[in-house]
């Protein structure tokens, strides 16, 4: 009987050790690992920007994930905040309180990026904004735990009113989505139009409700105005849906027309061939432009992964990925300050050269590329023709006016 | 305010309120005879656009649109069709609160389903070589498939009182709105009556959302944007009634589109004064309601 209860104790002994064994991990590298909360609209329209994010942010961690940062992976866990403020708070809390996570990314509704910024302000997370544009994000509303990795309305306004102050036109009429990111694009490019060319005029405004299906009735208006030109500042569904409008109403051959993000690959690429030409337009990535090796590269391996080349969206998502794992590289620790510390002067390699997120306001130093929309034979899509290259330099305000914005 | 201009926005906000009046044509149709307040119409707009984007890819070049223009709609039908003798005609004896609840359920269904099957993306219809390009008219242009549109409008309204009115099951129809238990006394299986004003109903959504598809971006939520708009139509207009459809799409489409001339910033609040002007001054439509 002993060595019965001898032999039934050795195996269970035996049995738990195996157990925990097996519960171990072995592999001494497999700690913790970084976590990143995205946060974006899948819903909708603005979806198609969303996911073209998350793919360059995906291809970008594939390589990343090959060599670990500091011995560990990045994982990531998306949330959908269906461009609803509410929302996009409410997943934002769940992410930092139940999910803990090191950094959060994302947003494409500039509303929604402003509610979340003030929020990691009080929690003490870094969030790095990847599409979202109101200059205010880094600008006037700009602190310690908010980043972006995308060009904002200031950079853009700058670019448009400088390309628009040398053309020969004065009498303006200005139409966009009556949004934040409406009316903030709106305003810079009026300001800084205006600064370098007085004599322009506004001679009237049209806001239709975001993402208005159709734009027919609000552009033959402004055919009936006959300003010189038209600045349509639409975000979202829009930014397409302006682009057709154009064509239908054919309003581009009429009065010249500019638009932030007319020239891009994911605005122009569903009206494939049917897109209008001549419409002007500024952004700060084209998978065509400037066709360096590096660029090349980032572009084949995105069309090898998913089938298309990236827009704008696809280049900010990769870029955001590298700097998040160059900064955790640099701070040595998986700690949030330490990690704030060390993106701030950054500089990266991406398929646009090098890049700075600038230490003063926690901006991206990026470039703007003004251009008119083009046919040519090789594509199936438009591409921006006769392109105009500013730097961040050129078009980004100085670290005085920010903090004078910031009222310091 | 040059008469170029104003005849231009005139002639546009005919034209949009002629896509109007086909969809709440159907909409009306179907709150007329089978007192259902369909909510899914919008989402059966947005499977009619959706399914115009398929069938011009599928079918290049022009004649792709007009084969669309076909097909689409009788796509619409016969998930109409589907839905009417799976799940709808069970619920007619219930109350108009349940049967409002279940459209409406129905309608997140189906705009969930378009996204599974078409996906989020933009999609894009380009009218036919035919429409392509403006004309001029009064000194302003206008888009050519505008100028389509105002001709189709009328047709569907013939075709639409013929049906009711010279045709035997049209009649029936009708009947079957003011009383439908004496209809079915008569020995008319009023169950099949239903179902077909229904599918024909559901048809001129598909219509509607293919003719819209030329004009705006397809994308998903087109539904949502115009179900409002389509049940304040066939309130002001009259329940039920199909000249009143075409009285409140007329009041809408033309309000919106001079209102962009007036005052753009505020352009979207005209459409809706004028829906509350109408209620104010005849808050039972301006047209007699079938019920």
């Amino acid at each position: 009987m002993k060595r019965i209860v001898k032999m039934r104790s050795l195996i269970l002994i035996a049995a738990f050790l195996a157990t925990l064994l097996i519960l171990l991990p072995f592999d001494a590298s497999a700690q913790k690992p970084i976590k990143v909360g995205v946060i974006d609209t899948y819903a909708g329209p603005p979806a198609v920007f969303a996911n073209d994010a998350l793919n360059g942010f995906k291809l970008a961690l594939n390589e990343i994930n090959k060599k670990g940062v500091l011995g560990r992976k990045i994982e990531f866990t998306t949330r959908d905040d269906k461009w609803k403020v509410d929302l996009g708070l409410s997943v934002a809390k769940e992410l930092v309180m139940r999910e803990e996570v090191d950094v959060i990314v994302g947003t494409i509704n500039s509303s929604v990026t402003m509610a979340i910024s003030d929020y990691v302000k009080g929690e003490k997370v870094p969030y790095i904004v990847w599409i979202s544009k109101s200059e205010h994000i880094t600008g006037s509303k700009g602190h310690r735990y908010v980043f972006s990795t995308g060009e904002n309305t200031a950079m853009a306004g700058k670019a448009g009113g400088s390309a628009l102050a040398k053309k020969p036109y004065v009498k303006y009429w200005i139409g966009g989505d009556d949004y934040e990111y409406g009316h903030a694009i709106a305003d810079a490019i009026w300001r800084n139009l205006k600064a370098m060319k007085p004599n322009v005029e506004l001679i009237g405004q049209s806001w239709w409700k975001t993402g208005e299906p159709d734009l027919v009735p609000y552009f033959t208006s402004v055919m009936g105005a006959k300003p010189d030109a038209f600045i349509v500042c639409g975000g979202g569904a829009t930014m397409t849906n302006s682009l057709k409008a154009c064509k239908t109403t054919g309003i581009h051959k009429k009065i010249p027309v500019f638009m932030h993000t007319a020239t891009d690959h994911a605005v122009l690429k569903p009206l494939g061939l049917d897109a209008p030409e001549g419409v002007m337009g500024t952004m700060d990535y084209h998978f065509y432009y400037p066709e360096t090796p590096a660029n090349k590269a980032f572009v084949k391996a995105f069309q090898d992964a998913y089938g298309a080349p990236p827009g704008f969206p696809g280049f900010h998502g990769y870029i955001t990925a590298h700097f998040i794992a160059e900064a955790y590289k640099k701070a040595g620790a998986v700690d949030k300050e330490k990690f704030i510390n060390a993106l701030e002067g950054l500089m990266i390699d991406s398929p646009a050269g090098k890049l700075e997120m600038r230490a003063c306001d926690h901006q991206t130093v990026l470039p703007m590329y003004v251009g008119v929309t083009k046919m040519v034979p090789h594509y199936n899509h438009l591409i921006s023709s006769d392109i105009v290259t500013l730097t961040g330099q050129d078009v980004m305000p100085s670290c005085e006016e920010i903090m004078k914005a910031r009222g310091k | 305010m040059d008469f170029s201009a104003f005849s231009s926005q005139f002639l546009v906000g005919l034209s949009r309120a002629m896509i109007l009046f086909v969809v709440c044509a159907g909409l009306s149709f179907v709150l007329g005879v089978l007192r259902v307040p369909n909510i899914a119409h919008g989402s059966l707009y947005m499977i009619g656009a959706f399914a115009t984007f398929t069938v011009t890819k599928l079918i290049a070049g022009s004649v792709g649109f007009w084969i669309a223009l076909i097909v689409a709609p009788l796509v619409v039908a016969l998930v109409s069709l589907v839905a009417e003798r799976a799940l709808f005609c069970h619920l007619y004896q219930r109350e108009h609160l349940m049967l409002l609840l279940f459209t409406f359920a129905i309608s997140l269904i189906l705009g969930d389903l378009v996204k599974i099957v078409w996906g989020a993306e933009y999609r894009s219809v380009s009218p036919p070589a035919l429409l392509k390009g403006t004309i001029s008219i009064f000194g302003a242009s206008l888009p050519r498939y505008n100028l389509f549109l105002l001709i189709v409008g009328p047709l569907v309204a013939v075709a639409l009182w013929l049906f009711t009115n010279k045709t035997k099951i049209g009649k029936i129809s009708r009947a079957a709105a003011v009383d439908r238990e004496m209809v079915g006394v008569l020995g008319i299986n009023v169950s099949w009556v239903f179902a077909i004003a229904f599918v024909i109903g559901c048809y001129l959504a598909g219509v509607g959302g293919a003719l819209v598809a030329p004009t705006a971006s397809i994308i998903i939520g087109m539904d949502h944007s115009l179900i409002i708009e389509a049940f304040l139509i066939v309130t002001i207009g009259g329940l039920g009634n199909m000249w009143g459809a075409l009285v409140g799409s007329l009041i809408f489409g033309v309000t919106q589109s001079l209102g962009v001339l007036i005052w753009p910033q505020f352009a979207i609040v005209f459409p809706y004064i004028a829906v509350v002007i109408v209620l104010l001054l005849r808050p039972q439509g301006l047209l007699k309601a079938v019920w």
